[in-house]
């Protein structure tokens, strides 16, 4: 009695046509309700007329039932929403980049006006070579000596130290600092007159050090690295500690059995085996430092100057100063590239290592 | 009324355009509340042939049908089989109460008090009704296992799926849970299918078992059956420890010729084997009688090995040691097992006489490994299981 | 604060004897050891501690004395504190407002595509999954004169202008929807990588033992997987709070020049200069107030957020 009736209210007509439809897709258990129904129907076999052939249904019912289907509710509106964002809009500004927009006019998209006017600019434009250059430097110089650094960080914070966590945190702590109130403090720090640097070193009697760190063009992009450096060698740090604590404790022994000194054990047998935890740490820090605007934009605002602009500013400045809209898009277009050129091969590499 | 059945079930994987077959064709009939063990070695397909029961994984080809019913297609939720996984699968946030309740409250309408006394009756039959308020976190593993199988008992499913169930407990507590869960199965009276790749529990446990080497069904069959009657040369090594002895051998004048015997042949044998010359010769361990003197055409002067002795029996390991051709190649010498009760006394380097009775022999096809002659039975009474 | 997250596991243990006595054999090398910890510590903590004195300083104090000394006697002055509090009380309010709403959304998206595209096994699974990823390492640079544009066309205030007429409304949250909406679908990425790897690690045959239960996928979701995530959901809105909070470039962009009334804190920040000439000491505690909810979380969780950090690889 209970499953007739409960047939019968699976047979009624669904309320509401599209909402209805919706609510059933999105809502799991509603839907094996019905088809454990409509499974029971197939076994009586009393109302095999109104259905299809019975392989037709099976298939169409487990098409319906499966994972597949059943998963789409919870991964395509996240997937739409980021997709929009994320790849329709670079979408978009790789469309603006070869159109002519700027000024304060509606852009067009005339397809056949489409040309690659803007990277040609780009390219005949020598301060966007002083700040592609720039950004290379910036990318190189942050990320190699981050890494160094980091993994020096990590060897000592290893030695079984006691506060281990407390010297941590501190370590790490720059890091959860917004981009802008590092630059405050940096700039600060780097005030020629009465900022802290030059005073200790003042101090110290060693006035021949003090220099106008950011505002002359030698030391500008140095001391914007320092600051980066600063901010974040704490995560190299992490990355690479969590690398050391996987190494198998034998490793360490039968180095140490085998007669080699700390240094040697740990250039021979332990560096070779954070691989991995260099490579990812390099890309995060790389895209850390293609993010650096912020703290530019705060200590410089929207002109850093030739020696520490960055295709980053450049584009923003372009774009967003001078309405050459179209112009930073094909900056910003450069500029995604550089970054995939460092993002794909790893993404790769975690493909083929089946870690993605 | 839920009779389940393998209709030529294949499963096959897709690689790199290649095809790779886990399951080739199985075929098998388990009836109503019968107890079916799938054992075989690891990567064989029988956790594959169990997960498509389940539905957990799809069916390339071929059709499971329960009571009837085809379920090849349906998802898992809607077959009503109920699993108990190797690692128990118990959900680490509820309590033991709330496990057992989560599949009733899923797949049935079931009011919440009819939950609750059916949860707290299986608690009761399992002996685990002081654990209910407990996470399965605070239970030991024996404990964990008598949730898993209370969470599936629970739930009246018309089949059990057991996943090398007891492979996560210790020895002793594995050979305690092994009678319990037989005893559970014949009171509940539910058709359950149960892997395992080791063939002691197979042989203890099932009515029937089902021998899966390399995805393909070998033998289905009572344990003794499978045991005196195998169908071919894997089942009759795989089932049995010791192992069965086998001997490549001719077929010559009547007789099996190998390197260091020949063993004659009486006429019947003889007409089981009839057409295929290049064999193998198969001997049960503890169907090889060792005696102090023998001269008949099935005695053979051999020499002992090894004893390992088990307490109540001696695996013997023993090398022809013909006299005649006394130059003991010490490398490379072939050895093959017997077994004696364990009060008598065998020494490494004795030298016996191994009788190998005619009516106890098995002899294979050696290319197709298929059985030719079996033993005869008329020795022992086989007993019916299947009642 | 944090706890350790090495493991009490014996190898480490017979690990860490073993350079224990190393040690004990090199006092000295022990000694060194702590004296350069410590100086890291000086490192690390330095531009904050000269910023905090600083912060209390009068202009004339701070211009005088060394950066990283105490305040003495009449150079010593709350004024910084209540300058940036008062300049800055607004944006506080806006970057809460934006913070909390788009920190939880976009964990919550990316919990839910983390679900549908890990503990279900389809085909095209990675590809869907590599695209997730990839979006975690976009220059934002490459998206913001779309998302100017955008926001030109797509008009929030008027849309939901049926919203400003209720109480505790303001037209300027539109901007601020604007900015929540930015920050969830470029937040999705990341919280999705961290829900991943967490999901990946959950047990197979526990979610397999729920669908035969008869569990549905969303049932599973909601009675196996959400329980359960309770741990890297801390880890995820830890680490989200913290970037969504301090974000400058999408506020330099989406909202009206200058800000508006819908500046966040890093907005006024930016444009707090405290008077004619650059008064450090109101920057520097302006800096503090805009650092405070990130320092707080980041004291009291430290250790979620150091495996946000390393999540991200």
């Amino acid at each position: 009695m209970q499953r007739l009736r409960d047939v019968l209210r699976r047979l009624s007509p669904r309320r509401g046509a599209d909402s209805g439809d919706r609510e059933l897709r999105a809502d799991g258990s509603e839907q094996t309700d019905r088809l454990r129904g409509s499974s029971e129907l197939r076994s009586d076999g009393g109302v095999a007329t109104a259905e299809e052939t019975p392989t037709e249904t099976g298939r169409w019912q487990s098409l319906l039932s499966s994972d597949f289907v059943q998963s789409i509710p919870f991964w395509l509106p996240p997937f739409l929403l980021m997709g929009f964002f994320v790849y329709g809009a670079i979408g978009w500004n790789l469309v603006i980049s070869l159109t002519d927009f700027e000024g304060l006019l509606l852009p067009e998209y005339t397809v056949s006006e489409f040309d690659l006017e803007m990277y040609r600019r780009a390219l005949s434009d020598p301060s966007f070579w002083t700040a592609a250059q720039n950004t290379l430097v910036l990318l190189v110089a942050f990320t190699a000596v981050c890494l160094l650094f980091g993994l020096l960080l990590a060897i000592l914070v290893d030695q079984e130290i006691r506060f281990e966590n407390t010297l941590r945190t501190i370590y790490l702590l720059p890091m959860s600092l917004s981009f802008v109130v590092t630059a405050k403090f940096w700039a600060w720090m780097y005030n020629p007159q009465i900022g802290m640097i030059n005073v200790t070193l003042r101090q110290l009697g060693l006035d021949f050090l003090t220099l106008q760190w950011i505002s002359n063009p030698d030391t500008k992009l140095a001391a914007v690295i320092f600051a980066l450096i600063w901010q974040f060698s704490g995560y190299a740090m992490v990355v690479y500690l969590a690398g050391l604590r996987a190494i198998p404790t034998a490793h360490y022994e039968a180095a140490k059995v085998d007669g080699a000194s700390t240094a040697k054990m740990y250039w021979r047998v332990i560096l070779p085996q954070l691989r991995a935890s260099t490579m990812s740490a390099a890309v995060v820090l790389m895209v850390f430092a293609l993010k650096a605007f912020d703290f530019l934009y705060v200590m410089f605002g929207n002109n850093p100057g030739p020696a520490a602009d960055i295709l980053a500013t450049m584009m923003f400045r372009e774009a967003f100063g001078s309405n050459n809209w179209a112009y930073g898009s094909a900056i910003a277009i450069v500029l995604f590239g550089m970054a995939l050129a460092v993002v794909a091969p790893y993404l790769y590499s975690e493909y083929r290592r089946g870690e993605l | 009324m839920a009779e389940l059945t393998l209709d030529g079930v294949t499963k096959w994987f897709e690689d790199d355009g290649g095809r790779i077959v886990a399951v080739d064709d199985a075929r098998v009939e388990i009836e109503d509340g019968e107890f079916l063990v799938l054992v075989g070695p690891s990567g064989c397909g029988k956790s594959t042939t169990l997960r498509m029961i389940a539905g957990l994984e799809t069916v390339s080809d071929g059709d499971i049908r329960l009571g009837g019913r085809t379920i090849t297609d349906e998802p898992p939720t809607t077959r009503d089989i109920a699993m108990v996984f190797q690692s128990y699968a118990l959900y680490p946030h509820m309590t033991v109460r709330e496990n057992m309740s989560f599949g009733l409250e899923e797949s049935t309408d079931m009011p919440d008090d009819e939950i609750r006394s059916r949860v707290e009756e299986t608690a009761a039959m399992m002996g685990i009704e002081d654990l209910l308020d407990r996470k399965p976190g605070e239970l030991s593993g024996g404990q964990q296992q008598r949730v898993a199988l209370g969470r599936a008992i629970v739930r009246d499913p018309e089949v059990f799926l057991m996943d090398e169930p007891l492979s996560n407990l210790d020895a002793k507590l594995r050979s305690q849970m092994r009678t319990e869960l037989q005893r559970l199965q014949e009171d509940l009276g539910v058709t359950t299918v149960y892997v395992t790749h080791d063939q002691t529990e197979a042989m203890t446990m099932g009515d029937r078992i089902a021998i899966l080497n390399d995805g393909k069904l070998q033998q289905v069959g009572t344990p003794l059956e499978c045991y005196h009657e195998p169908r071919n040369v894997f089942v009759a090594g795989f089932i049995g420890e010791p192992s069965m002895n086998f001997f490549d051998v001719d077929l010559r004048n009547g007789s099996l010729v190998a390197e260091e015997f020949e063993y004659l042949l009486s006429d019947e044998t003889l007409a089981d084997v009839e057409g295929h010359d290049r064999l193998v010769l198969g001997i049960r361990p503890e169907d090889i009688e060792l005696v102090g003197e023998g001269e008949g055409r099935h005695d053979f002067r051999t020499a002992v090995d090894v004893v390992e002795p088990m307490g109540d029996e001696n695996n013997v390991y023993l090398t022809f040691a013909d006299a005649d051709r006394a130059v003991a190649t010490d490398e490379e010498t072939e050895t093959f097992v017997a077994t004696v009760s364990g009060l008598r006394s065998v020494e490494s380097g004795q030298k016996v006489v191994a009788r190998i009775p005619e009516e106890a022999i098995h002899v294979f096809d050696r290319e197709t490994g298929e059985a030719l002659h079996n033993r005869k039975l008329d020795r022992t009474e086989v007993p019916q299981p299947n009642i | 604060m944090s706890s350790p997250p090495a493991s009490p596991n014996p190898d480490d243990h017979t690990r860490r004897e073993r350079i224990e006595q190393t040690i004990r054999d090199a006092d000295r090398t022990r000694v060194a050891l702590y004296a350069i910890l410590l100086g890291l510590v000086g490192f690390y903590l330095a531009p904050l501690e000269a910023g905090l004195m600083t912060a209390f300083k009068t202009t004339d104090a701070f211009n005088r004395t060394v950066p990283f000394l105490p305040p003495v006697a009449d150079g010593f002055t709350f004024e910084p504190w209540e300058i940036a509090f008062s300049e800055m009380s607004n944006a506080l309010v806006n970057s809460l407002l934006l913070a909390v709403p788009a920190t939880v959304l976009s964990a919550g998206l990316g919990s839910i595509a983390a679900y549908g595209l890990t503990t279900i096994d389809w085909k095209y699974q990675t590809a869907l999954v590599a695209l997730f990823v990839a979006g975690i390492f976009i220059p934002y640079q490459a998206v913001l004169v779309p998302l100017s544009r955008l926001y030109a066309i797509v008009n929030t205030q008027e849309l939901l202008s049926f919203l400003w007429g209720l109480p505790m409304m303001h037209e300027h949250y539109a901007s601020i929807i604007n900015l929540i909406v930015t920050h969830v679908a470029y937040g999705i990425p990341i919280t999705f990588l961290l829900f991943r790897s967490y999901y990946q690690t959950l047990s197979d045959e526990m979610i397999e033992a729920a669908r035969l239960d008869g569990a549905s996928v969303f049932s599973i979701y909601r009675n196996i997987v959400l329980p359960l995530s309770r741990p890297i959901f801390a880890v995820t809105l830890i680490y989200q709070f913290t970037q969504i909070w301090n974000d400058l470039l999408f506020a330099l962009v989406i909202l009206p020049s200058g800000g508006g009334a819908a500046a966040p804190v890093t907005i006024a920040l930016n444009s707090l200069t405290g008077g004619i000439v650059e008064s450090f000491n109101t920057q520097m505690a302006g800096a503090f107030v805009a650092a405070l909810p990130t320092l707080l979380v980041y004291v009291l969780f430290g250790e979620q957020f150091a495996k946000g950090v390393a999540g991200e690889t």
